[in-house]
């Protein structure tokens, strides 16, 4: 028997999986994907997001690539697969919207994937599971008042689970992460 | 555009077995299982060619995640070669087209049914772990419904009643494999039917654990560097399974995890039960340059992560 070959769609989901699952394993450590920019949120995209799924952008060419998914597009006070490939300071009353999922199904929350600086911009200590020791980043291009939203969102088992996008490189962020900034 | 372009050329199967349907629905359950630590995610578990409760839940969760670059481990209670095992891994490798190996030094995923193997896993290493019973409630509450809501109120009484009466009724803890833990301070977890000897393998780890229960159709998680702490009373603390005076009749080792082998006269032999580490021990004694990680006990029997477990005589 011939071993089935991956396609090329199905090669880019795997391994944009492969980041997103090691990225919110080790939150704050980047992971590598192969697209860069808007394509990188479409790529995040089509690997999760199909028509059992809804989804919210504020980008206008994003919308283009993510209707072809099949998913039901929605607001931002319901959509579980949030991007924000833009984040004007508008945006965080989009994002205070974003469901934090309920005690019985804390897993019906949004996933946020938001552009971001790697490397520049506010100074954060990260700690919580996947980071043995106090884990330092500099994270910026974020709305003033981001990080106080999401500490008074993130009241585990419920929260927002964000993956950050720079240029090439995937940060992951769960609901268990504790974020402080310094 | 034409039809070439859009349809990919035709395969009598897809990559990794499941269609991309399955395999998104999977990964996006992965991905909020690592996110709450310990809580059960419901997920569609497909038709495989096998029968649920021979490890569909692990092999759905590791076929999510395989890609052609990895390299695949599958044991059954520590055995790379039982029938279960071997039937997985030459599935796993005839469809996602990956190198096996027994080496867990050598894998990428390890898919295992009821151990974790003695050689401590690293960062990057992911094991999948198959669950037949996921929910750790079922023994003192048959609701699924009602043991629902009480992980969502973190309302655990009635397990540490249980424990409560268990040393009433007995003087100790009578919980063998599957001992519940919990995880990150929070969600009630069944490890899976991994003996107490590997429950502390858990806590603080370096690798990712999936678990998966293809019947039952829930999977969760255990992410790396996480608490998980094996429920104890302050003055009563939980054990693993004592192995002093074990000594392995194949390799000499001590201290580690071992299957009673029953001779006619009456008498027990021993013998390790993770087979991959017997191999690459009996091969350093034959003389061959063998890689042999560092365990998570050490023969003396002291678990790695000191104070961790407490020893009450």
């Amino acid at each position: 028997m011939i071993t089935p070959q991956l396609t090329a769609f199905e090669a880019q989901s795997q391994q944009t999986f492969q980041a997103l699952m090691w990225a919110l394993s080790y939150p704050g450590r980047a992971q590598r994907i192969a697209e860069v920019g808007v394509a990188a949120f479409a790529a995040v995209g089509a690997t999760l997001i199909d028509l059992e799924t809804s989804y919210y952008t504020n980008h206008a060419g994003l919308v283009q690539l993510l209707a072809h998914s099949g998913a039901r597009a929605l607001g931002p006070q319901h959509a579980h697969y949030q991007f924000y490939p833009d984040l004007p300071s508008t945006a965080l009353d989009d994002l205070a919207l974003a469901p934090v999922g309920t005690y019985l199904d804390p897993d019906s929350s949004a996933t946020l994937v938001l552009s971001c600086h790697l490397g520049a911009g506010e100074r954060l200590r990260l700690s919580g599971p996947g980071i043995p020791a106090p884990f330092m980043v500099n994270l910026g291009g974020l709305p003033p008042g981001f990080w106080e939203l999401r500490t008074n969102v993130c009241q585990f088992p419920l929260g927002w689970d964000i993956f950050f996008i720079a240029h090439d490189q995937l940060i992951g962020l769960p609901r268990t992460t504790k974020v402080e900034v310094l | 555009m034409s039809l070439q372009q859009l349809a990919h050329p035709r395969h009598d199967y897809s990559y990794a077995f499941l269609d991309e349907f399955a395999k998104r629905e999977l990964r996006r359950r992965i991905l909020k299982a690592i996110a709450i630590p310990g809580y059960q995610v419901p997920y569609a578990s497909r038709e495989l060619p096998m029968a649920r409760g021979w490890g569909t839940g692990g092999l759905q969760v590791t076929l999510a995640a395989v890609g052609p670059t990895d390299t695949v481990k599958v044991i059954d209670q520590g055995a790379d070669d039982s029938v279960n095992a071997a039937n997985l891994r030459r599935f796993i490798a005839r469809m996602a087209g990956v190198q096996t190996t027994t080496d867990v030094l050598a894998a990428t995923i390890i898919q295992s049914r009821h151990r974790i193997p003695e050689e401590r896993l690293r960062e990057g290493q992911l094991l999948v772990l198959q669950v037949p019973v996921p929910e750790p409630l079922t023994h003192v509450e048959p609701s699924v419904t009602r043991a629902r809501q009480m992980h969502a109120d973190a309302d655990y009484a009635l397990i540490w009643l249980e424990l409560h009466e268990q040393l009433v009724r007995y003087r100790t803890f009578t919980g063998g494999a599957d001992y519940p833990v919990v995880v990150h301070g929070r969600y009630l977890m069944a490890p899976s039917p991994i003996p107490r000897w590997d429950t502390p393998m858990l806590h603080q780890a370096a690798h990712l654990t999936l678990l998966s229960a293809g019947r039952e159709k829930r999977l969760y998680a255990v992410p790396p560097y996480t608490d998980v702490r094996p429920i104890e009373f302050e003055d009563v603390h939980f054990q693993v399974e004592n192995q002093a005076g074990r000594v392995c009749a194949q390799t000499g080792a001590i201290n580690r995890f071992m299957n009673e082998v029953p001779q006619p006269d009456g008498s027990s032999r021993y013998i390790l039960s993770d087979t991959g580490y017997a191999a690459k021990l009996v091969q350093r004694a034959q003389g061959e340059g063998v890689e042999i990680g560092a365990t998570y006990y050490d023969d003396q029997g002291r678990f790695y992560h000191t104070g961790f477990l407490h020893h009450d005589d």
